[in-house]
């Protein structure tokens, strides 16, 4: 009698265990459907996919509390218009990636997320996202329609021809620049702005107290009060290279000819950048803050991502936004950092979870600064969406047009972490010479991509 | 509210779950024909016996087997067997500059952190008016977050703005790029780790001297013996168990450093710290395998330096149970 009643406790017990600490799964709460649906890319697991009722779907973004408000008007008007989903959203800007990272390896994941490009390419080839190749050819929604977005737009989040994610923002580096301090010095950004005219105008910017611009006699570098630019490993020594005509990474992936003479080039104009006193001493910059410097007048042209929005957010000086300098024959090349949203690949409703996704989708690329599509990404309509920024979009949508992402592979954080620490951060930090570096480095790069 | 009643009604499973399995532990040792008085205490503690095996036994073996495979995170795991650990020794560029900083940084930091807090207890081992809260404006330093800290130090060490740099031009030193620069960030790191001996350390420590007996320091001071000598023959030997649990915890502790080190992000010519790189390559590149092995080395050094350090402990260590014959050699009672 004892044993039975030890036994039927413990068969209770680990019974309930496992109900209690079991996760009702990724996604749908409400459903109908008892049978999870399949991650099948074809599309024809409808009847697992799609539920008679409203699923909840559940979004993880890194949103901080001002922009996640701002996604949760758009999420409550989705979900007032579908018959089939509630958006419910989770924002955890704190070490987001190590926490989605962590609940998509447990099982335990949202069924849609924001996710970096550098991550998106990780998650692609590891099939953690859902392939959405076939419903997107198959769905006729605006955001689903390939041919509108740019050509880079979906370069992290494609393996093998296959498409993991959808952009939602494309991020195009842009010169910020303080006008009334280019107006002072007579300098003027014209179509031919390139990388002479580019240094020359950083020199005629870079002041002493006394107000006398880098090269003139008596100019005092001791007492420098305003810098022609600033650099601290941003922006990307990769875009300079572009710029000249190089590569970092070869486009099948086999190995980094950062030695050629184009990669090269663009090496010694960041140094060049770096040592000419243009730029403030990384422990200048360090100290009062990279992109405050600009804020505060220190620095006279900044280059960020264009929805860092610094034209609308500075106040001392007229804040203006131009594309980056061409390099030395005319090459135009700039960053684009990319950002994208994935479906779950072990999600119990991937139909609903991909309407949800091609929804918000269309409403976010109306929402950001920029949208990767052409339709809604034209000047004169970004224009009319973000009438607070006309004069800026011109620029912009110009950088989209030849802006590139890096080449993103499931293990580009090796690459990148090999690129950084034993050749940037010694050029950035260290005073490392190019020339003397890239040798060394470049069999650990090619080392990295095998 | 309804989403919330369902997961606050699973979360109180919990408990109950695990009053169940303690009642079934204990009618199995009953079984097993246990004393009552052994079956109860077992079934007490199994709540804690549980999370212990699940939250941490479990994994810690998880994590060796995983050491020995390629995880990433996601898939299935493939057995590469030694691989991991002969890239690590053979040919990882990031784990030697790893290992270095992180022993150079336990070595300037131990006794930094031991002998501080120990001289730190005794300024406050002193009945003087308003010592108590002397003692509670030096432990509030303990209760800061990590990273509240870290902000703190970034400041202090700013070149331009910061009181190190400002007290250090005063006796004309330029202006040091602290972490900028890879020759000053172990430098900065063992400063910020002065940081530390205000804290649970001094606490231990007070209380340790505390508990000396005074009838010792008395006939010292009948025979003539000064403050040093009294410090020197009676308190060290008298807290000596108490400086080696102290030299244990602080050589671990400094062997873990990460939130700070994290935060301030400096050089990484400088080297990563073991636990950072850890980090890096489980969460950043992926390669949880090559991860769980770097974690294994970490553990396998400290194991290695902490038995060094019981094994010399002998020689310097004073417990009360022990007497010492008039050759030196140790009995215990």
């Amino acid at each position: 009698m004892k044993r039975l009643c030890f036994l039927c406790t413990m068969l209770l017990a680990v019974a309930i265990l496992f109900t209690a600490c079991g996760t009702t799964g990724t996604t749908g709460t409400k459903g109908t459907s008892d049978t999870p649906g399949t991650a099948a890319p074809d599309g024809k697991s409808a009847a697992q996919g799609k539920p008679s009722e409203k699923v909840e779907v559940k979004l993880s973004t890194w949103a901080g509390s001002e922009e996640a408000a701002e996604l949760q008007e758009i999420i409550d008007r989705l979900n007032k218009s579908s018959d089939t989903y509630i958006i419910t959203q989770d924002s955890n800007p704190a070490d987001y990636e190590t926490r989605l990272t962590t609940q998509l390896s447990g099982n335990a994941g949202p069924d849609l997320f924001w996710v970096s490009a550098s991550r998106g390419a990780q998650f692609a080839a590891r099939g953690v996202m859902l392939d959405i190749t076939d419903r997107l050819s198959k769905s006729g929604k605006p955001a689903a329609n390939l041919d509108d977005y740019y050509d880079s737009a979906f370069g992290p989040f494609k393996v093998n021809g296959k498409i993991y994610a959808l952009p939602w923002i494309m991020q195009p580096v842009v010169l910020y620049v303080n006008q009334d301090a280019l107006d002072k010095a007579g300098v003027v950004i014209d179509e031919n702005w390139n990388w002479d005219r580019f240094m020359e105008a950083a020199k005629k910017l870079t002041l002493d107290k006394n107000g006398k611009s880098l090269g003139e006699s008596g100019f005092d570098k001791n007492n420098i009060v305003q810098w022609g630019f600033t650099l601290n490993g941003w922006p990307p020594v990769q875009m300079f290279i572009w710029q000249a005509g190089g590569e970092v990474i070869a486009e099948d992936f086999s190995s980094s000819p950062i030695d050629t003479p184009e990669a090269l080039m663009g090496f010694n104009f960041y140094r060049e950048l770096l040592d000419s006193g243009v730029v403030p001493s990384q422990q200048t910059i360090r100290d009062r803050g990279f992109d405050q410097m600009f804020r505060d007048g220190q620095v006279a042209m900044f280059m960020g991502g264009a929805a860092d929005s610094l034209d609308t957010k500075v106040e001392n000086f007229k804040c203006v936004v131009r594309e980056v300098p061409a390099g030395p024959t005319g090459i135009k090349a700039t960053f684009v950092d990319l950002l994208g949203m994935g479906i779950n690949s072990k999600t119990k409703y991937p139909d609903v979870a991909f309407e949800a996704l091609v929804d918000l989708a269309e409403e976010i690329h109306k929402w950001k600064v920029m949208p990767p599509r052409k339709s809604i990404g034209s000047a004169e309509n970004m224009q009319s969406l973000h009438p607070e920024r006309k004069d800026a979009f011109p620029a912009i949508v110009n950088s989209l047009e030849y802006s590139r992402p890096y080449r993103f592979y499931q293990d580009y954080p090796d690459w990148d972490t090999v690129f950084w620490n034993q050749l940037m951060d010694p050029i950035v930090n260290n005073n490392g010479k190019p020339e003397e570096l890239v040798p060394k480095v470049k069999p650990l790069l090619d080392e990295a991509l095998k | 509210m309804e989403r919330y009643l369902a997961t606050f009604g699973r979360w109180l499973l919990v408990p109950v779950c695990l009053f169940i399995l303690g009642l079934g532990l204990y009618y199995l040792m009953r079984i097993l024909r246990w004393d009552k008085q052994q079956a109860t205490g077992l079934a007490l503690i199994s709540p804690w016996l549980f999370g212990f095996i699940g939250f941490t036994a479990i994994p810690i073996f998880y994590s060796l087997y995983l050491s020995f495979t390629d995880f990433s995170l996601f898939g299935k795991e493939k057995w590469v067997g030694f691989g991991n650990y002969i890239k690590l020794f053979t040919n990882d560029i990031e784990f030697w500059p790893s290992v270095r900083i992180t022993l150079s940084y336990a070595v300037f930091t131990l006794p930094v952190g031991v002998f501080g807090s120990l001289l730190v207890a005794l300024l406050i081992n002193r009945e003087i008016r308003g010592i108590r809260i002397f003692r509670t404006i030096l432990y509030l330093t303990a209760i800061l977050p990590d990273t509240a800290v870290a902000i703190i130090w970034r400041q202090l060490f700013n070149g331009e703005s910061g009181l190190i740099n400002f007290f250090l031009s005063l006796f004309g030193v330029n202006k040091i790029d602290w972490f900028g620069n890879p020759k000053y960030v172990l430098p900065a790191f063992v400063i910020i780790s002065v940081w530390g001996i205000f804290g649970t350390n001094t606490i231990i420590f007070l209380a340790a001297l505390k508990d000396v007996s005074k009838a010792l320091y008395e006939a010292a001071e009948i025979d003539g013996a000064g403050g040093f000598k009294r410090f020197i023959h009676i308190t060290i030997p008298q807290i000596s168990s108490v400086i080696l649990v102290q030299v244990v915890m602080s050589l671990i502790g400094s062997m873990q450093m990460f939130t700070v080190a994290q935060f301030l992000r400096p050089t990484t010519q400088a080297g990563l710290f073991m636990n950072q790189l850890v980090y890096t390559r489980g969460f950043t590149q992926l390669h949880m395998g090559e991860a769980s092995a770097i974690a294994w080395v970490l553990f396998v050094i400290i194991l290695v330096l902490t038995l060094l350090v019981f094994r010399t402990s002998p020689a310097w260590v004073h417990y009360e149970t022990e007497v010492k014959d008039v050759k030196g050699i140790k009995n215990v009672r």
